[in-house]
């Protein structure tokens, strides 16, 4: 036991003299949390429009208020003719171009039906569906007041009453923060671990340790407990900012997020020996890690894209991926307030036990 | 001895007051010496004496702090540059890639040196051969044995046929059989007119050498022939000579 | 002059080709994350699992509910018995909206007392959930709006020989006509009715508008990490050294670093885009030289940074990790995954010295919009100054250690 302390402290003091490991190691995923939290936004505001107005009337005008109001579209362009419309979306100065015939006024009264061109930047396909879909409601709404002006109606004939549980406010933060904290753990502890361990069989100091009394479990254990410890405190710093920067609830218990982020990093730790112990040079290691753990865990988990909207392939990926269930697990921890998950909680418990065992195994043969 | 004018065609190596400073550390003390042409200079001293930063100095790597210095007629201050072509560098680590081939490593640092291919390849055959290395052109440097690096890194130094050689410690962890062979090459390159400039700290070595200093603390204290230098400190060998003349730090 | 460069440029090939895991990091794994990325980053909405409440079932109610199913972008996961079973899929995952539609719909629409429904949306997944609410209220706006055009055409009556005018003809465009009210004779409704067309990528394909960025983010691995890492493994040989010594000037010894993974990056990026256009069918509307100059200029940068902390870091690990630090952040803020529009404006201003920002801008606009050189000069010219003020200080740092 005093062996594994004697290692484990080495490892430590290793990771705090050295500044860029701690910047990595601390500095990086606070700075992570707070830049998500504050500066991400999936959801378009601002959205830059252009309008070309052949019109010039107050009914026009009135259209490019009411659609300004609204807070998420912005006008950022006066066009005077077709001509610059190309040029403007290559240039990007704009997702939209509503255009206006010129006897648009006169149309609105005289016709059944006035109609406006919109063009659309397709390029963001994503984006374009959420503009067009704006522009949309605010037409309707403009409709809707019309149609109150000219016979008297005073709502839409259908209304919904919408409530968004769990998160209603849509804070990112509430989704993002246990993303970050599973993606974080992953990276100290498999992407560092495995590094580490690979600069020391690259430097030859492993062979060094190894003709010391120390038995291989020993070192295993010594050399990524500080791993483990950074790890769980990175996570737990995570939540805290979480909860006290930007409001993220606490809906469930803190117990039950304790227990599955211990079985995430077993596995997270596990995997990380696992790459170690074929890597030959940090450099393979480093790209191993990332490909292995990193990647997948930040595109394949749900932890951003959807996997809802993957092909086939990718989607029975994901469930061999660990991150895929705990974040489902942590997310509704914190926001629902479910605590007991058995089917998805023993997948990950079957996980870490299989990948430790193979990562014993497979290091004992090949330090000896 | 404060001549500007430098007398090429004997003086290989002309260091005067020549001082190294790192803030407060002073490194290399002031020191003087001339070393002439074709002879094996040893550059001894402890671990820590200096011995790496005048060499630095010498090279054209490191600028001094005072004094001055001429390698093979150059101003080492003025002209660093004009001195790298004119000198050779072998260091401890024997600065070989371990993945290239002993013919590729050659054909690189020839090329690094401005050779023309034909040059290299016809010096390339001539070292391989001088160094015994000839059936191992192809094989891949790291899987050599540690006495032909030595001799290949040797080898990469001199090919652009350098005025004078300068030698960091270029025998360590080599068995004796394989240092005794560097020397003759040693011996070789003397006879042709290369100047030697060795450090080594075994002092069985230091008796090859023509002259030698010995540095401690950024000084020279014993500069001569090995021989007058054992008769001035009435002793039988080098190994002594230094005990003598190095304060022993644990007094 | 040029002739000790190429000899350093053969030297960095042969080591290059002659390890293993190299020659993998280089064909193999831009391919591989060419693939996953490609398929797994997308936007796009499909499948939004959807679960049904109809206490009223009628015509309109079903119409309402078939519009919803038939659409690609919602799956009926199950028609619930009553309300709790909603609330109860929100809470299980099973569902991410749920609707429930009331007994008295179908009147409340037919009387124009506003029919209502409830739609829930399971907000812990933020990153669809807006959206999926968007495009629920969408679908139900969409109903709603044919009934109200239907309510409204059926209280007036249209003289049959009037057919709405659209003034597109180029001519009067030019023209601006100022319109006076006029009181009609007949009660018309006003009724805008939106046509929408998309420019660039009709089908509103994600795929292409993240493909560029993944190219960058391959361009930019290559050459700012290994870069870096080769520098470094010189020195921790001590071959860094032995160059030093020898006559090879600070910007030789550059070139010879740097020109290897020049050419490294061009092939993955010649390889990485015609392996998007075959296969994931990516558009190329913009000109391939000018793709290569604006190329050239981010390596400049990328490079310089590579050689920077090469200069900075004593081992590979630091230089590393230091890449890996400033790379996170860079992607993070370069409008790769999150519009930058979107971030308050003080991190907005962060980004004006990101340049993956600008790099990627420049390739969306040259692959998907056909920008011309003008077009990506005010996101070039920024690069640009980057670059060159990086390479600088890394040229700088290099002839320092000489002395």
């Amino acid at each position: 036991m005093k062996r594994i302390l004697a290692i484990a402290r080495k490892e430590f003091l290793h990771i705090l003299r050295d500044p860029r490991s701690l910047a990595v190691s601390i500095l990086m995923p606070l700075m992570m949390v707070l830049l998500y939290g504050f500066a991400i936004d999936m959801d378009l505001k601002n959205i830059r429009v252009g309008v070309l107005d052949f019109n010039r009337s107050a009914e026009s005008r009135s259209f490019i208020n009411e659609m300004v109001s609204s807070g998420f579209i912005v006008e950022s362009a006066r066009l005077s003719n077709r001509k610059e419309i190309e040029p403007g979306f290559r240039q990007n100065k704009y997702r939209a171009v509503i255009i206006f015939p010129a006897d648009f006024s006169l149309s609105l009264v005289k016709d059944p039906v006035t109609q406006i061109q919109i063009i659309l930047d397709g390029a963001d396909g994503t984006s374009a569906a959420t503009v067009a879909n704006y522009l949309n409601a605010v037409t309707s709404r403009i409709n809707l007041s019309y149609a109150k002006e000219d016979f008297g109606l005073d709502i839409l004939p259908i209304e919904t009453r919408t409530r968004v549980l769990f998160n209603p406010e849509l804070r990112s933060a509430h989704f993002i923060v246990p993303g970050l904290a599973a993606l974080i753990m992953m990276m100290i502890c498999a992407l560092l671990t495995s590094i580490a361990i690979a600069r020391e069989k690259e430097t030859g100091t492993m062979e060094q340790i190894l003709t010391t009394p120390v038995v291989a479990p020993q070192v295993i254990i010594g050399k990524i407990f500080p791993y483990m410890v950074i790890a769980a405190l990175d996570a737990t710093l995570i939540f805290l900012v979480g909860k006290f920067v930007f409001g993220v609830p606490m809906n469930g218990s803190w117990f039950a997020l304790a227990g599955y982020s211990l079985i995430f990093i077993l596995i997270a730790l596990s995997l990380g020996l696992l790459i170690s112990s074929v890597a030959k040079t940090q450099q393979v290691a480093l790209i191993a890690a990332l490909m292995i753990t990193l990647l997948p865990t930040l595109l394949l988990s749900g932890f951003i894209f959807p996997i809802a909207s993957m092909p086939a392939v990718l989607q029975y990926v994901s469930r061999v991926i660990p991150a895929t269930y705990y974040l489902e697990i942590i997310r509704g921890i914190i926001l629902k307030g479910v605590n007991w998950y058995p089917r998805m909680g023993g997948i990950l418990t079957g996980m870490s036990l299989f990948l430790i065992i193979l990562a014993i195994k497979r290091f004992k043969t090949r330090l000896d | 001895m404060a001549s500007l004018e430098q007398n090429t065609d004997n003086t290989a190596v002309l260091i005067q007051n020549l001082t190294r400073k790192f803030g407060k550390f002073v490194a290399v003390d002031n020191i003087n010496l001339t070393v002439s042409r074709g002879e094996i200079f040893g550059f001894l001293g402890a671990n820590g004496a200096g011995k790496t930063t005048a060499i630095r100095m010498l090279c054209g790597i490191l600028r001094s702090s005072g004094g001055n210095a001429w390698v093979a007629g150059i101003d080492i201050n003025k002209k660093p540059e004009l001195v790298k072509r004119k000198i050779g560098y072998m260091s401890q680590k024997f600065s070989l890639y371990n993945d290239l081939t002993i013919s590729e490593n050659l054909t690189f640092y020839g090329g690094i040196y401005g050779l023309k291919r034909k040059v290299i390849s016809q010096r390339s055959r001539d070292l391989l051969d001088r160094l015994k290395l000839v059936g191992f052109r192809n094989r891949m440097t790291g899987a050599l044995p540690l006495g032909y690096k030595q001799r290949l890194a040797l080898g990469c130094s001199v090919l652009h046929r350098p005025r004078v050689l300068f030698l960091d410690e270029p025998t360590g962890g080599v068995d004796p059989v394989a240092r005794r062979e560097f020397w003759d090459l040693i011996y070789e390159l003397s006879d042709q007119g290369t100047t030697i400039f060795v450090t080594t700290h075994y002092m069985d070595e230091a008796e090859y050498c023509n002259r030698v200093s010995i540095m401690d603390q950024g000084r020279i204290i014993a500069l001569g022939k090995p021989t007058e230098l054992k008769q001035e400190h009435n002793v039988k060998t080098m190994q002594e000579v230094f005990f003598d003349v190095v304060q022993p730090v644990i007094t | 002059m040029i002739a000790p460069v190429l000899y350093l440029i053969r030297k960095e090939f042969l080591q290059i080709f002659r390890d293993h895991a190299m020659r993998g990091i280089i064909f193999v794994v831009p391919l591989i994350q060419l693939m996953i990325f490609s398929y797994a980053v997308t936007t796009d909405l499909k499948d939004i699992r959807i679960a049904i409440l109809d206490n009223d079932k009628t015509i309109a109610s079903r119409n309402l509910i078939s519009a919803l199913v038939e659409s690609d972008y919602f799956k009926l996961v199950s028609t619930a018995p009553n309300p709790k079973h909603l609330r109860h899929n929100l809470l299980t995952s099973d569902a991410d909206v749920t609707l429930w539609i009331p007994l008295g719909f179908s009147e409340d629409l037919a009387t124009g007392n506003g029919a209502q429904v409830a739609l829930n949306v399971d907000g812990s997944n933020s990153s669809i959930a807006l959206r999926a609410l968007g495009y629920t209220e969408a679908v139900v706006r969409l109903q709603a709006m044919k009934s109200l055009e239907s309510f409204i055409q059926a209280s007036i009556t249209i003289p049959s020989n009037q057919t709405p005018s659209t003034n597109w003809d180029l001519q009067d465009e030019d023209q601006i006509a100022t319109s006076p009210r006029i009181v009609p004779q007949i009660m018309n409704p006003r009724l805008i009715e939106p046509v929408m067309r998309f420019f660039y990528n009709p089908t509103l394909e994600s795929r292409y508008y993240m493909i560029p960025g993944i190219l960058v983010l391959l361009i930019t691995l290559i050459s700012a990490f290994l870069t870096g890492m080769a520098v470094v493994k010189e020195k921790e040989l001590g071959t860094l050294e032995q160059l030093m010594v020898s006559p090879l000037t600070p910007a030789q010894l550059i070139a010879g670093k740097t020109i290897p993974f020049v050419v490294l990056a061009y092939f993955e990026l010649a390889v990485a885009t015609t392996f998007a256009i075959l296969w994931f069918k990516l558009p190329l509307v913009g000109s391939i030289p000018l793709l290569a100059l604006c190329a050239l200029v981010y390596l400049l940068v990328t490079l310089g940074v590579g050689l920077l902390v090469s200069t900075i870091s004593n081992t590979q690990q630091q230089a590393m990790f230091t890449v890996w630090f400033f790379l996170i952040f860079g992607i993070l803020m370069s409008g790769f995954f999150f519009p930058i529009e979107n971030m308050p404006e003080i991190i907005q201003k962060i980004t004006v010295i990101n340049p993956l920002r600008y790099f990627i801008e420049i390739i969306r606009g040259i692959f998907l919009r056909g920008a011309t050189f003008d077009d990506v000069l005010p996101n070039l010219l920024p690069m640009l100054v980057i670059g060159l003020v990086i390479f600088s200080a890394a040229i700088m740092r290099f002839r320092k250690r000489t002395k």
